[in-house]
C-alpha cells in the first residue's frame, strides 16, 4: 500500500509538470497581450516596452517558463499584472466559495443519483423507470444558464425563498447547488442503474434472496456495495471538475469563486492569474482521482494496491 | 394508455408548478391594486447600484478606466457644468501662462481630506507627481516638467511644451488630489483603502461582488451645477457587479437596485412598465465606427473606402441593432466631445448620405465589376471579399449582421468574424485585419490625435502628414476657438479621405427605480449621487 502510494504520488508529480508546460504553452498561443490591457487605449511605444521590461515580458518564452516552474517549486504562484494581489491570495479569497458550493452539489447529486438510481434497476422497464431516465437525460443535456435562471425564476423571483443572486451565506448556495447538481445526478443516476442491473443478474443476489434474506438489505448490501465502483469514478471526476470553479453557474448568480475569477482573468489576459488558476485546479483533480481510487479498497476488499 | 399514465406525473408536475406561480402572482397583484400613496423622499439608506464593470482598482492612478464606481472617494480639480463650460470645482480659479507652458490652480481654502487634514497645495503637488510617475496613463496628462506649490493653496505646473487636453485631464479624477497621510501609510496598496476629498469614503470591498462607500458628512464642496453641493442625502452607496444580462434584469423588477446602468435596449419597453421605474438616456462620449486597415492596399484607393461608406444606411441600424437608442454619426467627433462641428457633419452626411446607385459607380471606376453575375463584383479575375472583424458583443454582432447585407447590395461579399475584444485589439494593433467595428471615447479632440496620427494610429493605421500636422498643432494651441479652428480644419480631410466610416453614437440607458433627483453630466460621464433620495 505505503508503494503504491509512493508510486502514484510520482507518477502525480510528472503529471503536474506535463500541466505547467501544457498551461504555459497555451497561454502563449492566446493572441493578445496583458500589456494591452495594463496600458489602456492608447499607449506609446516607449510605455508599451517598458511596461514590458517591467512584466519580464520581453525575455523569450522559455525563459519566462523556466521562471514560473523555479517559483512554483517554491509555492510561489506569482502576482496577479491587472491588481497586484499574489496569485494565492486571489485563489484564497475565490476558493471558499467554490468548495462549498462543489461540497452542496456533489453531496446532493450524488444522493439523488444512487437513489434514483436504484430505483430504476429494481423498478426496471416500468413507468418509474422511464421517468427516471428521461429526467437523467433532461439533467444532463439541460444547459446549465437554462436551469439557472429557470431556478432564479420561480424559487428567487416568485416565490421570493432565496436571493436572486450574490453571496450571502448558506442560502445564497441552494439554487447554484442544485444548478450545479442535477446534471451530477442525471449521470450518476444512470451509471448506477446500470451498473445495479449488471450486479442484479448476478446469481450471487438469487441466492442471497433465496437464502430469505430481505430484499431491502440484498439491494443494499449484495447490490449496491458492487455496483458502487463505477459510480464513484463519476462522482470523483465530477466533483474534481466542480473544485475548478462553475463558470457559467457563477456567472449567473453572481457568486465569487474561482471560476469568476478564472474568466475575469482571461478577459484581461493576466497570465500569472490564469496559470496559477489552472495549475491549482489540475492539483485538485489530481488528488480527488487519487483519493477516489483509495477509496476503492474500502468498498471492494477484493482490491488490493501492492 | 401506457403512454399516457407514464406522462402523467409530468403534466400534475407542471401544473403545481404553475399553480404555484400564479398564486403568487395574483398575491402581489393584490398588494399593488391596494392604493398606495408615493413615499415621500427621505434622507439616509443605501443606494444600490448595478455597475456594468467592476474596476481593476480603487486607487485612482493606478487606474486605466475610470466611471462612477472608483471615483467616489475623489472630486477633480475642475469640471464642465450641464451645459459644457468648464467650471471650478476644488480649484476656485486656473490659469495658463501666455506660453502655454504653466497652468496656475488656485485651491478653494474650506477643503478636507476624509481624515479631517485640510487641503493644501503640497498634497496636490505631491498627487500630480504620483501621477506622473506611475500611472499606466500619465501620457495622457502631457509632458509635465516640474509641479510647484507656489503657496498654500496654489500648484503650479510647468510643461516642457504647451498642452491643450490637460484642461481635459483636469476635469477627470485621474489627477486629483490624495490624502497625504494615507499615502504614506498604504503606497502602493492605496487602492485598498483610498481616502481623498470626495462626497462619498471608507469603500468596502468584496472583489468579485460589490464596493460599497459611505457618506463623507463634512462635505460642502460639491459641483456648481449640484442641487446639493453638501453631503449626500444617502448613508451609503453601493456598486454591486452582475454580469449576467438576464440577472441583473430580475434582481431590478425584484426592486433590490436602485440605479441599473447599462441596460440592454431590448429590456427598456418591459422595464418602463413597472410602477416607479424611470428611464434615462445618455448620449456618450464617443461613437462605434466601421473602420479600415488603410495599410492594405484595396484601401489605398479612396474610392473604394468612399464606396463603403455611401453603401452604409445607419438608419435600420440604429433602428432593429440599437432598437432607436441611437443618433447616426457622419463626421469624425459627436456632439458630445469639444471640437465637433456642424459644419463638418453637414459636409460628411452630404458626401456620405446613403447611395447605392452612386456607391457601385465608384467601385466601377475603381476596377470592380460583377463580370460573372453572381451578385459579387471582381476586379482582375478576384471577387471582392472582406473579412469584418468585430468583439462577442450582442449589439455589435446585431450591427456586423445589416452592414453584411447593406454591402451586399453594391457587390461586396463580407466574412464576419467574431471573437474577444482583446484578440480584436491585438489583431488590429498588429495590422493583421480588414474591415472592423470598434468604438472609442475621450472627451477631448485629442483623441483624433491618439487615432489617427501617423505614429499613434494603431487601429486604422492611418497616415496623412497634413492631418498629423494639424492634429500636433491642435495640442499645442491653447486658444480655445483657435485650437477648434485648428480641429475643423483637420476634420476636412479625415472626411475627404475617410479612415473610417463613422457609424452612430449610443445613447446609453440607465433605469432607476423608487429615487428621486438622478442626473448625469453629459460632458463628464458623472452621476450626481449626492443628489439622489430614496423614496421607498
Amino acid at each position: 500500500m505505503h508503494r503504491y502510494l509512493f508510486r502514484r504520488l510520482l507518477s502525480l508529480l510528472g503529471t503536474l509538470l506535463g500541466v505547467t508546460i501544457l498551461i504555459f504553452l497555451l497561454v502563449q498561443l492566446i493572441p493578445g497581450d496583458p500589456v494591452q490591457y495594463l496600458l489602456g487605449d492608447y499607449p506609446t511605444e516607449e510605455a508599451i516596452a517598458a511596461m514590458n521590461a517591467q512584466l519580464g515580458l520581453d525575455q523569450p518564452w522559455i525563459m519566462r517558463y523556466f521562471s514560473f516552474l523555479g517559483k512554483l517549486l517554491q509555492g510561489d504562484l506569482g502576482t496577479s499584472y491587472i491588481t497586484g494581489i499574489t496569485v494565492w491570495q486571489e485563489i484564497e479569497d475565490r476558493f471558499p466559495i467554490t468548495l462549498q458550493l462543489a461540497l452542496y452539489s456533489i453531496i446532493l447529486a450524488t444522493v439523488i443519483g444512487i437513489v434514483v438510481g436504484m430505483i430504476a434497476a429494481v423498478k426496471q422497464n416500468t413507468w418509474v423507470d422511464r421517468l427516471v431516465v428521461f429526467f437523467s437525460l433532461l439533467g444532463i443535456s439541460a444547459p446549465g444558464f437554462w436551469i439557472a435562471l429557470f431556478l432564479i425564476w420561480i424559487f428567487a423571483y416568485q416565490l421570493s425563498i432565496f436571493p436572486i443572486s450574490g453571496y450571502d451565506g448558506f442560502y445564497s448556495l441552494v439554487l447554484p447547488s442544485i444548478t450545479l447538481a442535477l446534471g451530477g445526478a442525471g449521470m450518476i443516476a444512470r451509471m448506477t442503474r446500470s451498473s445495479m442491473l449488471d450486479v442484479i443478474k448476478q446469481e450471487y443476489m438469487r441466492t442471497a434472496q433465496a437464502k430469505g434474506a430481505p430484499r431491502t438489505s440484498v439491494i443494499l448490501m449484495h447490490g449496491l456495495q458492487n455496483a458502487i465502483i463505477p459510480v464513484m469514478t463519476l462522482i470523483g471526476l465530477e466533483f474534481g471538475s466542480l473544485l475548478a470553479g462553475a463558470i457559467v453557474t457563477e456567472t449567473v448568480f453572481s457568486l465569487q469563486g474561482l471560476g469568476s475569477l478564472a474568466i475575469e482573468a482571461i478577459g484581461k489576459r493576466d497570465l500569472p492569474t490564469i496559470q496559477g488558476i489552472v495549475f491549482f485546479a489540475a492539483v485538485l483533480f489530481a488528488l480527488t482521482n487519487l483519493l477516489v481510487d483509495l477509496l476503492y479498497t474500502l468498498f471492494d476488499p477484493r482490491i488490493k494496491y501492492e | 394508455m401506457m403512454k399516457w399514465r407514464s406522462l402523467a406525473p409530468i403534466g400534475l408536475g407542471m401544473a403545481l408548478l404553475l399553480a404555484a406561480c400564479s398564486s403568487n402572482t395574483s398575491v402581489s397583484q393584490n398588494n399593488s391594486s391596494t392604493p398606495q400613496q408615493p413615499a415621500a423622499a427621505t434622507e439616509g439608506g443605501t443606494l444600490v447600484v448595478a455597475a456594468p464593470v467592476e474596476p481593476d482598482t480603487l486607487d485612482s492612478q493606478k487606474s486605466t478606466w475610470l466611471d462612477n464606481t472608483n471615483s467616489q472617494s475623489y472630486d477633480s480639480f475642475l469640471s464642465r457644468d450641464m451645459q459644457g463650460k468648464l467650471v471650478p470645482h476644488l480649484a476656485e480659479s486656473w490659469e495658463v501662462s501666455d506660453d502655454g507652458k504653466v497652468w496656475t490652480l488656485k485651491l478653494r481654502q474650506d477643503v478636507k481630506f476624509h481624515s479631517g487634514a485640510p487641503l493644501t497645495a503640497e498634497a496636490a503637488k505631491a498627487s500630480i507627481e504620483r501621477f506622473a510617475e506611475i500611472s499606466p496613463v500619465k501620457d495622457l496628462a502631457g509632458p509635465i516638467e516640474k509641479v510647484e506649490a507656489a503657496d498654500a493653496h496654489t500648484v503650479k505646473v510647468t510643461f516642457k511644451e504647451p498642452f491643450a487636453p490637460f484642461a481635459n485631464m483636469l476635469l477627470g479624477t485621474f489627477i486629483t488630489p490624495l490624502d497625504p497621510e494615507r499615502l504614506k501609510e498604504k503606497g502602493d496598496q492605496f487602492g485598498e483603502a483610498p481616502s481623498a476629498t470626495g462626497p462619498f469614503m471608507n469603500p468596502e470591498i468584496k472583489r468579485g461582488a460589490s464596493v460599497t462607500y459611505v457618506k463623507n458628512p463634512d462635505y460642502k464642496w460639491g459641483h456648481v451645477y449640484a442641487d446639493n453641493p453638501g453631503a449626500p442625502y444617502v448613508d451609503k452607496i453601493m456598486f454591486r457587479f452582475l454580469k449576467d444580462d438576464d440577472t441583473r434584469i430580475l434582481e431590478f423588477k425584484k426592486g433590490t437596485i436602485h440605479v441599473l446602468q447599462e441596460v440592454p435596449t431590448t429590456y427598456v419597453p418591459e422595464l418602463q412598465a413597472i410602477p416607479g421605474v424611470k428611464i434615462e438616456t445618455n448620449m456618450e462620449q464617443g461613437m462605434k465606427y466601421l473602420g479600415f486597415n488603410n495599410k492594405k492596399d484595396v484601401f489605398k484607393d479612396v474610392r473604394v473606402k468612399q464606396a463603403i461608406a455611401m453603401a452604409v444606411d445607419r438608419e435600420p441600424i440604429v433602428q432593429y441593432a440599437l432598437s432607436g437608442f441611437a443618433k447616426p454619426i457622419f463626421g469624425p467627433l459627436p456632439p458630445t466631445i469639444p471640437g465637433h462641428s456642424e459644419k463638418i457633419e453637414n459636409m460628411a452626411k452630404e458626401m456620405y448620405g446613403y447611395n447605392v446607385e452612386k456607391a457601385k459607380q465608384l467601385l466601377a471606376e475603381a476596377g470592380y465589376t460583377d463580370s460573372n453575375g453572381d451578385g459579387i463584383v471582381e476586379k482582375d479575375g478576384k471577387p471582392f471579399s472582406l473579412e469584418l472583424l468585430l468583439m462577442d458583443d450582442p449589439v455589435l454582432q446585431r450591427v456586423a449582421q445589416i452592414l453584411q447585407n447593406q454591402l451586399k447590395e453594391i457587390g461586396l461579399d463580407i466574412k464576419i468574424a467574431v471573437t474577444d475584444a482583446a484578440t480584436v485589439k491585438d489583431r488590429a494593433i498588429k495590422g493583421n485585419h480588414e474591415l472592423f467595428l470598434l468604438y472609442f471615447g475621450l472627451n477631448d479632440p485629442d483623441i483624433l490625435f491618439l487615432l489617427m496620427e501617423t505614429n499613434n494610429s494603431k487601429r486604422v493605421h492611418y497616415s496623412d502628414p497634413k492631418v498629423d500636422e494639424l492634429l500636433t498643432k491642435g495640442r499645442t494651441t491653447l486658444n480655445e476657438e483657435e485650437r477648434m479652428k485648428v480641429y475643423e480644419e483637420a476634420m476636412e480631410l479625415l472626411v475627404k479621405n475617410p479612415p473610417w466610416v463613422p457609424l452612430y453614437v449610443t445613447e446609453s440607458v440607465t433605469a432607476t427605480r423608487n429615487i428621486e433627483g438622478y442626473k448625469i453630466n453629459p460632458f463628464t460621464g458623472d452621476i450626481l449621487f449626492g443628489d439622489i433620495k430614496i423614496t421607498k
